[in-house]
């Protein structure tokens, strides 16, 4: 390899975004948060690197393998770059926020790293924007973040998504209901997450049974809960499914059109949730859009109640539509400059030539302009 | 992949396909002619059904194609499934077919003093290095791994190694080279695999499919 070549090279999951795709990065993180902001979600931007033992709080507990540390010269203690941004933004709201009036509504945008790319994502660098309502268990709330990260992603493009809904404490419910073992209740959940039905070898009887029935239920919403009732649930875990018969009936009312599946095995990465969980799909990628869900933060006076979604901006930007360069129009050496500000102010972009050219269209054409500023007007080239 | 796109079934060559043939036939599918000659250059097989396309590809590679929603439904067995781990596949029925086990083997004369509670360190020639480390981890032994591609049982007499992890099914080949099953690692059998984004997004089609499969192994097995 030459050295400019050795120069190019990139550690494995970073990426240089060129134009148009930076432009486009930057105009579809804006949109959310214009999104987020009218329905009140006032915007915070928390540091990229603080002291590890913060991001490692609470929901933030399962990111120790996956972040980076580096130690403070200053504090000597460790610190470590955020591997995602809503413990962050639990840690101002149950500190720097904590007198504010609840429920707190909070939105942010920003980039985090990892120590492992995925094996289905190869990033190790991506863009999130999220949103976290905060203090309030009320029911409503699960609907009005689900409902505002629809409309922000189809306010951005996002044209063909589905929505899966879960609720990852149905399964710990109903195993204990099933009277299994810690042992065999995370077989159990593990099995039904991955739809692993050879996994359920180890049960027999109505635990089989039941196991089998929820392992199949997934899909469809409405075919779902009909599976989910059918299966007549013991107290706990029937309430939780009535819960999440009441949310697609509230959704279907708000947003006729979204598609909603229902996964009642889900899990992974829904370890600290605590209510519905739910997760945004991009039909034409197979790729995840975002996710979110309810949980708890620990403030200092005990937990509260929130609720939150993420988007990951990297997935989100491979479902839209390749983006397109913006017209611009080659301005000539000696234009005057009132000119080509006019040019600006009716929505073009000038590219300015700054030494005379022989052939004004054909260096319009080198420097990617699809027009030229000739005779007092634009023409194409 | 669009919405609309058929479906594409990713289906194992060699051993497995002869046995997934019968199953297909039973759920009423019905492969183009090529599909059936080995000697065909084709990788992409129309089927009877416009909303299904087959797709034949090395077992390893049926998973990796699953995994990254090339294609939506595949065959495989769960040694595959083990060794890769995607978080991107479900394995919603076991097919009840290509039985074997996965095991670790090693020279008969070995066999007779060895004594696997005083390991810490062992060397193994395997296709399988995650599945095999995991395993030797799991009791606190390194396992080094030595990749390759077929004939395992070639390997401890060549002084490779002195263990293999490798598929038994009778254990004839083992027993033609000096080789004695001494652990079984997993029992394994062929599953039908779906890409987790196409199970939640395409949920209807996805689930009559894996249900049409499904009746046909429990009609089998009655």
């Amino acid at each position: 390899m030459n050295d400019a070549a050795t120069r190019a090279l990139l550690p494995e999951g970073l990426h240089d975004t060129l134009a148009p795709r930076a432009e486009l990065e930057s105009r579809t993180v804006a949109g959310l948060l214009a999104c987020f902001a009218s329905q009140g979600y006032e915007q915070i931007a928390p540091p990229l690197v603080e002291f590890e033992d913060s991001l490692l709080a609470g929901v933030g507990a399962a990111e120790g393998r996956r972040m980076f540390r580096l130690m403070d010269p200053a504090s000597h203690r460790m610190m470590g770059v955020r591997t995602d941004m809503t413990t962050q933004v639990a840690r101002i709201a149950t500190t720097r926020l904590s007198a504010a009036p609840r429920p707190l509504r909070l939105c942010y945008a920003g980039q985090v790293l990892r120590v492992e790319s995925g094996k289905l994502r190869s990033e190790r660098e991506f863009g999130q924007a999220g949103i976290e309502l905060i203090g309030t268990a009320s029911t409503g709330a699960e609907a009005e973040v689900l409902l505002l990260a629809a409309e922000a992603l189809h306010a951005v493009g996002a044209a063909d998504f589905t929505v899966d809904l879960t609720v990852p404490t149905l399964v710990p419910v109903v195993a204990a209901a099933l009277g299994l073992d810690a042992a065999d209740a995370t077989i159990a959940r593990e099995a039904l997450d991955e739809k692993d039905m050879a996994g359920l070898a180890p049960f027999t009887g109505r635990a089989r049974e039941v196991l089998e029935a929820l392992l199949v239920a997934g899909g469809e919403a409405d075919k779902a809960l009909d599976a989910l009732v059918r299966l007549d649930l013991p107290g706990e875990a029937a309430a939780l499914v009535e819960e999440l018969r009441a949310m697609v009936g509230t959704l279907r009312d708000a947003a006729p059109d979204l598609t909603l599946t229902i996964d009642p095995g889900e899990y992974r990465n829904f370890e600290y949730h605590t209510g519905i969980c739910f997760t945004a799909f991009d039909r034409n990628t197979s790729r995840e859009l975002g996710r979110g869900g309810r949980y708890q933060v620990q403030g200092a006076t005990g937990a509260e109640p929130a609720v939150g979604f993420t988007v990951y901006v990297d997935s989100l930007l491979r479902a839209l539509p390749e983006p397109r360069r913006a017209k611009s129009v080659f301005v000539p050496a000696g234009t005057p400059r009132d000119a080509a500000r006019q040019l600006r102010a009716d929505g073009w972009r000038t590219i300015a030539g700054l030494d005379p050219a022989g052939d004004a269209a054909a260096e319009a054409r080198r420097m990617g302009c699809g027009h030229v500023y000739r005779n007092g007007g634009v023409e194409g080239v | 992949m669009s919405a609309t796109d058929p479906i594409v079934m990713a289906l194992p060559k060699g051993r497995i396909l002869k046995e997934v043939r019968p199953l297909l036939q039973a759920a009423g599918i019905v492969p183009e002619p090529d599909f059936d000659d080995e000697n065909s250059r084709k990788l992409r097989f129309a089927t009877n059904d416009p909303g299904l396309e087959i797709i034949r590809v090395r077992s390893f590679d049926v998973a990796t194609f699953v995994a990254f929603g090339g294609a939506q439904l595949g065959v495989c067995g769960n040694d595959v499934l083990m060794e890769f781990d995607y978080d991107g596949i479900y394995a919603p029925l076991d097919l009840d077919i290509g039985h074997c086990r996965l095991s670790v083997a090693e020279p008969v004369e070995l066999s007779e003093t060895d004594d696997p509670r005083t390991w810490s360190h062992v060397r193994v020639a395997t296709k399988y290095p995650n599945i095999t480390r995991a395993h030797f981890a799991a009791r606190g032994v390194q396992a080094e791994c030595i990749k390759l591609n077929g004939a395992m049982e070639l390997a401890p007499a060549l002084g490779l190694c002195r263990r293999i992890v490798d598929l038994v099914s009778t254990g004839v080949t083992l027993k033609a080279n000096g080789l004695v099953e001494i652990e079984r690692i997993a029992e394994i059998s062929s599953r039908l695999i779906v890409n987790r984004a196409a199970f939640k997004t395409r949920p209807g089609e996805i689930a009559a499919r894996i249900e049409r499969f499904r009746e046909v192994v429990n009609a089998k097995a009655a």
